[in-house]
């Protein structure tokens, strides 16, 4: 088992936390899957194309991996595709990257989204803030593909809702000061507004809209990277009442998810996140795809994993068949007072179940 | 649309005093050490992640503006003491590179002790909120930091320019020997102008600390900014420092209204511009360069 995932640079918390849940799993099952022991080789994408490809080829060549784990960032994902397709030796659990495209122009059969697509975490909040919310909007997103891909799937989403966005405000990667940006999306006369934003970005970009009191005037909504674990620690109070959607909380209520955070907990002393789970459903989906092969071949691996249901801790999701696309339950979390180590919480307000994607013209049954 | 113009230049200036108050310190250093100090934005960094610290440990906004600076102030004296001085008088490249394995170990440092994610400083109560002026909210921490780094600029700007210090550190970058010969030692003064310049990056990275995230990667953002600041300026000067801020803040600003994927683009052709203009910068003199 190969993991090619940053180890270092920007993405480096969310390669460790993948690696954290997957080896949660490992540990659970006393290092075997299927009778056998499973090796594991980290290799560091850095989140670059070039070394994404180097890295996959060697994992796959060199180390014989029966299965790839990662990448993080979308880009590395779409260069990682022609060698994954080329080499044919090992199934692919993208444990993060989201861009659809990984899905529209790859198709690839050994391609398993253990983690989330873009469409996903914009396009079913529409409906839920059309109904909920508010019947106009302004978009603000980070002006790259990931951004620009989520505004555009919302907006057709509540377009079709029966809904308007009135403007939108493109901001660029790593911007710190969103004041300008802020008095465009103000001066729309929006009553609520659709973001994008992650990390450090996140932080800015929340923190800013409630210096200038914005949150007085519209309400926030936005992809669950907007207010996530990683963010909400330094966006505090002033990401309260702001509503996300997302496929894991890790506040969730259910046993399945108690048990995991109460034993992540227990191997690494700290919390765990979105990343975490998708490390640990990716060993999931790697140990039943074993186990029901019977073998680590690769096609028969990929052709158990397609439409195999997962007991995980997000809420068990299943693959779909034609595009190997999670089909699972997204969550619309509010920001709420914390009792815990941390001033504030996402708490689930609703559930969107098993919600499928457009299969984006691929068709692998 | 008066209302956006009207924010837009609050914003500039209020980001051109602060970004004068981080190239301050490096054309301070660079005018009078020689040296070009690549670690200048770690030291920023290090300013805002001591700030965060101390805010939640200490409790207090105010403890932090004064002790973070403080201790990087302290990191700044080790780093000329231990390393810089023997390498005075040698080609600028030295200095480059060691400086830049500084900032260098320094994120590593960062990442190390206290990860990846993303923080804040936590802004006191008294300065949260908004001030109505006119049709215009402006955040009032905001006008905190312009009015601090305002002061601040004017207060160094006098010193350099009235006080004995001032005067005497201008003549130890002019006649090194002459100084040493008049029974001064300049070794002192060297590590006093290298200790002020780092202050005032500590102190810069509290007062943003509190109004945009601190992270590992703040360092690196801030130092070519603060570069293309001091080449405007001209290298070495102080007032150019000043205006180079104000200049870049306002082209910031403004520019994310028109264009805001273009900022960058602003940036960089504003500073070709003026180089292919006035080829030492707004204020340099051909010494400098």
């Amino acid at each position: 088992m190969g993991y090619a995932l940053p180890f270092t640079g920007t993405y480096a918390m969310l390669g460790e936390s993948i690696v954290n849940g997957f080896e949660l799993y490992l540990e659970q099952s006393d290092g075997e899957i299927d009778g056998q022991e499973v090796e594991t080789v980290e290799r560091d994408t850095e989140a670059d194309t070039n070394r994404g490809v180097d890295v996959t080829r060697e994992l796959m060549v060199e180390e014989q991996a029966d299965a790839i784990v990662g990448p993080v960032s979308s880009s590395v994902a779409i260069a990682m595709m022609q060698t994954i397709e080329n080499e044919a030796s090992a199934i692919w659990l993208n444990a993060n990257a989201g861009d659809y495209r990984v899905v529209e122009e790859g198709c690839l059969n050994y391609h398993f989204r253990t983690s989330f697509n873009d469409w996903q975490t914009s396009a079913p909040l529409a409906e839920w803030v059309y109904d909920n919310v508010a019947d106009n909007v302004c978009l603000a997103y980070a002006d790259y593909a990931f951004g620009q891909n989520s505004k555009n799937f919302f907006q057709k989403a509540f377009e079709e809702a029966g809904g308007e966005v009135v403007d939108e405000v493109g901001a660029p990667l790593g911007t710190d000061d969103y004041s300008t940006y802020l008095s465009d999306i103000e001066s729309s006369g929006a009553d609520a507004v659709f973001s994008f934003f992650a990390g450090s970005d996140a932080v800015n970009y929340i923190s800013d809209f409630a210096d200038y009191g914005l949150d007085a005037e519209m309400t926030q909504v936005g992809s669950g990277f907007l207010l996530s674990e990683d963010t909400l620690p330094a966006q505090g109070e002033a990401a309260l009442g702001m509503y996300s959607l997302l496929h894991y909380t890790p506040t969730q209520e259910t046993d399945r998810n108690q048990e995991f955070i109460g034993n992540y907990r227990e191997a690494y002393d700290s919390s765990a996140n979105v990343y975490a789970c998708q490390g640990y459903d990716s060993a999931q989906a790697f140990a039943a795809a074993v186990a029901e092969a019977g073998s680590s071949d690769p096609d028969e691996m990929a052709n158990a994993l397609g439409g195999m249901e997962l007991d995980s801790p997000r809420g068990s999701f299943r693959f779909n068949s034609e595009t190997h696309e999670a089909i699972q339950n997204m969550y619309v979390r509010e920001v709420v007072e914390s009792d815990g180590d941390q001033p504030v919480e996402n708490q689930v307000v609703e559930t969107i179940d098993s919600v499928e994607s457009p299969n984006w013209g691929c068709n692998l049954e | 649309m008066v209302e956006t113009f009207l924010r837009a230049t609050l914003l500039g200036v209020q980001l051109g005093m602060t970004l004068a108050l981080i190239a301050a310190g490096l054309t301070l250093i660079f005018g009078m050490l020689d040296v070009i100090n690549f670690a200048h934005g770690a030291l920023y960094m290090l300013g805002a992640y001591f700030g965060a610290v101390i805010a939640v440990n200490l409790g207090s906004f105010w403890l932090a503006l004064v002790l973070a600076p403080l201790l990087v102030g302290l990191i700044g004296a080790a780093i000329e003491v231990l390393s810089l001085r023997p390498l005075y008088g040698r080609n600028p490249l030295y200095h480059i590179l060691l400086t830049f394995g500084f900032a260098i170990m320094i994120q590593g440092a960062i990442v190390q002790i206290w990860g990846g994610q993303a923080r804040r400083i936590a802004q006191p109560d008294l300065l949260t909120g908004t001030l109505s002026i006119g049709s215009l909210n402006y955040p009032i921490y905001r006008l905190f930091v312009l009015v601090v780094s305002t002061v601040l600029i004017a207060a160094v700007w006098l010193a350099i320019d009235r006080s004995n210090l001032g005067i005497l550190m201008r003549a130890s970058a002019h006649d090194t020997e002459m100084v040493d010969a008049l029974g001064i030692d300049v070794s002192k003064v060297f590590t006093s102008v290298f200790v002020f310049g780092a202050v005032l990056a500590g102190l810069a990275g509290v007062l943003l600390g509190a109004s945009r995230s601190v992270n590992p990667g703040m360092g690196m953002g801030i130092i070519i900014e603060a570069f293309v600041i001091v080449v405007i300026g001209g290298l070495g000067s102080f007032r150019g420092a000043v205006y180079a801020g104000l200049l870049i803040g306002l082209v910031t600003a403004y520019g994310a209204l028109i264009a805001p994927t273009l900022t960058d683009l602003f940036l960089f052709g504003l500073m070709a511009v003026v180089l292919m203009i006035k080829p030492n910068g707004l204020f340099g003199t051909t010494e400098a360069a």
